[in-house]
């Protein structure tokens, strides 16, 4: 024993194996560059910068929904609701903004709100799905009509504004560099920091086996419902986003939401089962719905193919990930 | 040699207060007493063996110790201060530690993430230093260096560990929570010898430390090598605390069995001759999967072939690897001297093979169906007609009904109305109308009541009679030995000794269950 202990420290510190498993993201990052050179072949002004940033302030709204969305995956849960968070979101901002007559203060009163609304609908996920042990996809389907209730009662039309200085500052530039990539900026910056904390590792520990993080003692319902806390305010992000890509209240904005953010996280290489994957893998995956969508406009298909179409290219992204994953 | 009374406990060891003491304590699921007077002292500075045979009632001593379950009456005082665990949380925090026997570890994490999983040290109160941790987790993980196989780092992914790996991250787990009780729930079932040497010179460092070590095994061998005190369990009462020193193995067994009748001549391996005239119908040669180290047998004519030993050590594995529930991965299967090929439960079924689990609820009923879609299923199978002549198919299966004296209210109710008992008789009567040749029974009794267990007991003899050939494999040794011909003793998925005539005792049952692990190591 001893005799090794001297020259095998080196050698225990770790395996440096470039393992593909241990970086799901890459799959897609390699179908966003192809799907990238696709794009700029049928739409040359692709690659302009303002071309590129208007890109990414559509694509935005589905990234941040897509990153939260990650984190209840990741604790092998889902959240069926966050589509209709943002509406409830959008509805409620743009009413309170309204309601309070559109200043400077009212805008950030109409923000706040928005953000609180969202904490509390994932609240209620997470305490229905992790203390009342409801079946997590029928819970979120359900609290997700109820979201959508509420956003028409509050709002039964779509309709009202906000001050231009929402959706031109979303727009415009801060500092010389375009708003979305200081938000591009802050969300990668996030996902980095987030993936090394203690609570992300509890995450994973909880979706890997709920059985065994609960014989370790991590406090397996308080983690769930955290999941579903993050989600939630992920979806108001998301939503605020909309604001200023909108500038208008819609109470059947957010809908669509649900599917394509868990689209974007299984794109990404995170496992539906929980446990394995993480959040720069959904940002891409969002990146890449959104580019699928671009390249069928551009390809100028006709109108009743490109649903057609939209399917069958991501379903070919995920055979493409089967395939890698099964080598 | 013990000069002085085993239940005395007044050797060298347990000079100062106890830590722990669980006292009368009792649990029930359902209808089965698991617990019925479980006692457990522990002093620093011990390894404190727990032993007994299947269901005396360990596993959930400890659970009860380890706050994973609440006992339904009786204390756990720790420091002499009674305390109630509501969850593993709170034991935890008092010190408690356990290393499960079906392990507690994320597939997904790394080496060193579960290794401290839950108690990482942190940066700001929320970061975690990877390199630190892995640092941390190396310094561990030398003590098992040379003798842990390729691939054994900080980083490495527990779900590509093998099995004797994980076992060993588990060990480590536990010992870095660094508790002041430390309950060790068989950690060396799947550890080699040299591994087992290494583990042990860690907990004698633990025990140094003062700290309260309970040992579960299944080796006889290990038990006196590391073991201080001996606690033994019998069907779920605390029936001795003894010094080891004061102990001999066939004292131990003496009271696991509830006789202190000790044979020490010990006859070698003797197969005692069968007076089989019948012919040979199933022949296994040398299966091997998963769990099945080599297992070969033969099965005669209207003969009942018992499957003894502890739990989990192949016999389940075997019986299913015969059904082709889960085919082994090699090995000859003969029916009547021909090379026959099990694919699947249906090619089974066509062989002439029933298969009844003790585990209903996985492997056995349509719950919420009606009694008579339970017991017709087998022989529904059998049959290629499109429609189900209803009539005809109860006419079927009535007389196995009767012959079963089942106790229904219709064969239209559901068959979650029935009892346990009644349910598993529905499970045997499906296949007993399908008339097989060969009828693998996997624990079929288990939490039945007595009056359904004679019934079946009786029906088996005159099945036999009849000509039906069975294995038998039963967790209730009484049971297994009052039932069968003869009894093969499963050990770490191989037989280690066959048992017939005179030989057909508790006794000879637990010898070869427990000794018989430094024969099976040595091929390991």
């Amino acid at each position: 024993m001893t005799m090794h202990t001297s020259s095998t420290a080196g050698t225990l510190s770790s395996s440096r194996k470039f393992e593909f498993r241990r970086h799901p993201y890459l799959l897609a990052v390699g179908v966003f560059i192809l799907l990238s050179i696709v794009n700029a072949i049928l739409q040359p002004s692709f690659l302009r910068p303002a071309v590129a940033v208007s890109n990414l302030a559509s694509f935005m709204p589905l990234i941040l929904v897509a990153v939260g969305q990650t984190y209840v995956i990741l604790a092998s849960d889902i959240d069926l609701s966050v589509g209709f968070i943002i509406s409830v979101v959008n509805v409620v901002v743009v009413t309170t903004i309204e309601a309070l007559g559109g200043s400077g203060g009212a805008i950030l009163a109409g923000f706040a709100a928005g953000i609180a609304t969202g904490i509390l609908a994932g609240l209620v996920n997470g305490l229905c799905v992790a203390v009342l042990r409801f079946q997590p996809i029928v819970t979120t389907f359900a609290t997700g009509i109820i979201f959508a209730g509420v956003a028409l009662w509050i709002l039964p039309q779509a309709g009202g504004q906000v001050p231009a200085i929402v959706w031109r500052t979303y727009a415009g530039a801060v500092a010389g560099v375009p708003v979305v990539l200081w938000l591009l900026a802050a969300v990668l910056v996030f996902i980095a920091v987030f993936a090394r904390t203690r609570f992300h590792t509890a995450l994973v520990a909880v979706g890997g086996n709920m059985q065994a993080a609960y014989q370790t003692k991590l406090p397996v319902t308080r983690i769930r419902i955290t999941s579903y806390v993050i989600s939630g305010l992920f979806a108001a992000l998301a939503a605020l986003a909309l604001v200023g890509e909108t500038a208008s209240g819609d109470p059947l904005l957010g809908g669509a939401f649900s599917l394509s953010s868990i689209t974007a996280v299984v794109l990404g290489g995170t496992a539906l089962a929980g446990g394995r994957g993480g959040a720069l893998g959904s940002l891409f995956g969002a990146i890449i719905l959104g580019l699928i969508a671009n390249v069928i406009f551009f390809a100028q298909l006709p109108f009743e193919y490109q649903n057609l179409a939209q399917g069958l290219v991501i379903l070919l992204a995920l055979a493409g990930g089967v395939f890698v994953a099964r080598r | 040699m013990p000069s002085e009374p085993i239940t005395a406990a007044n050797g060298t060891i347990p000079r100062s207060l106890p830590v722990l003491r669980a006292s009368r304590i009792a649990k029930r699921y359902g209808g089965v007493t698991a617990l019925a007077e479980g006692e457990l002292e522990l002093a620093p500075g011990e390894v404190h063996v727990l032993i007994g045979a299947n269901g005396s009632g360990k596993s959930t001593l400890c659970k009860i110790i380890a706050g994973a379950t609440g006992p339904d009456s009786g204390v756990v005082e720790l420091d002499g201060a009674p305390r109630h665990f509501k969850a593993p949380r709170d034991a935890a925090a008092v010190g408690i530690s356990v290393c499960y026997q079906e392990l507690s570890l994320i597939p997904q994490l790394s080496v060193a993430q579960n290794i401290f999983l839950g108690r990482e040290k942190v940066v700001a109160r929320t970061f975690v230093n990877s390199r630190k941790l892995n640092d941390d987790a190396a310094r561990l993980m030398e003590r098992f260096q040379g003798v842990a196989g390729e691939n054994f780092f900080p980083n490495t992914l527990v779900s590509d560990l093998s099995a004797d790996q994980q076992q060993l991250v588990e060990i480590l787990k536990t010992a870095a929570e660094d508790g002041r009780i430390v309950i060790f729930d068989e950690p060396t079932s799947s550890l080699d010898n040299r591994q087992v040497e290494l583990f042990f010179g860690l907990v004698r460092e633990m025990k140094s430390a003062g700290k309260a070590i309970v040992f579960i095994s299944h080796r006889m061998r290990e038990l006196f090598e590391i073991g201080d005190r001996m606690t033994v369990m019998r069907n779920g009462r605390t029936v001795g605390t003894f010094d080891a020193a004061d102990a001999t193995e066939g004292q131990i067994i003496g009271m696991m069995i509830g006789n202190d009748i000790v044979s020490s001549a010990q006859s070698p391996q003797e197969k005692s001759p069968q007076a089989r005239s019948a012919k040979t119908v199933l022949q296994a040669d040398n299966l091997t999967g998963r769990t099945l180290n080599g297992v070969s047998l033969d099965l005669a004519e209207g003969e009942i072939l018992g499957l003894g030993g502890l739990h989990g050590q192949g016999q389940s594995a075997l019986l299913r690897s015969l059904f082709g529930a889960d085919p082994a991965a090699d090995g000859i299967i003969k029916i009547d001297g021909k090379v026959v090929k099990v694919s699947g439960p249906r090619a089974a079924m066509a062989l002439g093979l029933a298969y009844v689990s003790g585990d209903r609820g996985r492997d056995g009923t349509l719950s919420h169906r009606p009694v008579f879609e339970n017991l017709a299923l087998a022989r529904l199978n059998k049959s290629h007609a499109t429609y189900i002549d209803v009539a005809a198919v109860s006419d079927q299966v009535l007389p196995v009904a009767e012959r079963l004296k089942l106790k229904y209210a219709g064969l239209g109710s559901p068959i979650s109305q029935l009892s346990g008992g009644n349910q598993q008789k529905v499970v045997l009567g499906r296949w007993l109308a399908a008339e097989p040749r060969i009828l693998l029974l996997d624990d079929p009794t288990k939490g039945i009541d007595l009056q359904t267990k004679k019934d079946l007991y009786a029906l088996l003899a005159e099945l036999c009679l009849g000509g039906m050939s069975i294995l038998f494999y039963s967790s209730d040794d009484t049971e297994l030995l009052s039932v069968s011909d003869r009894v093969l003793v499963f050990a770490d998925g191989q037989v280690v000794d066959e048992l017939a005539g005179e030989r057909l005792t508790e006794f000879e049952l637990n010898q070869a269950a427990f000794a018989s692990s430094a024969s099976a190591e040595a091929t390991a």
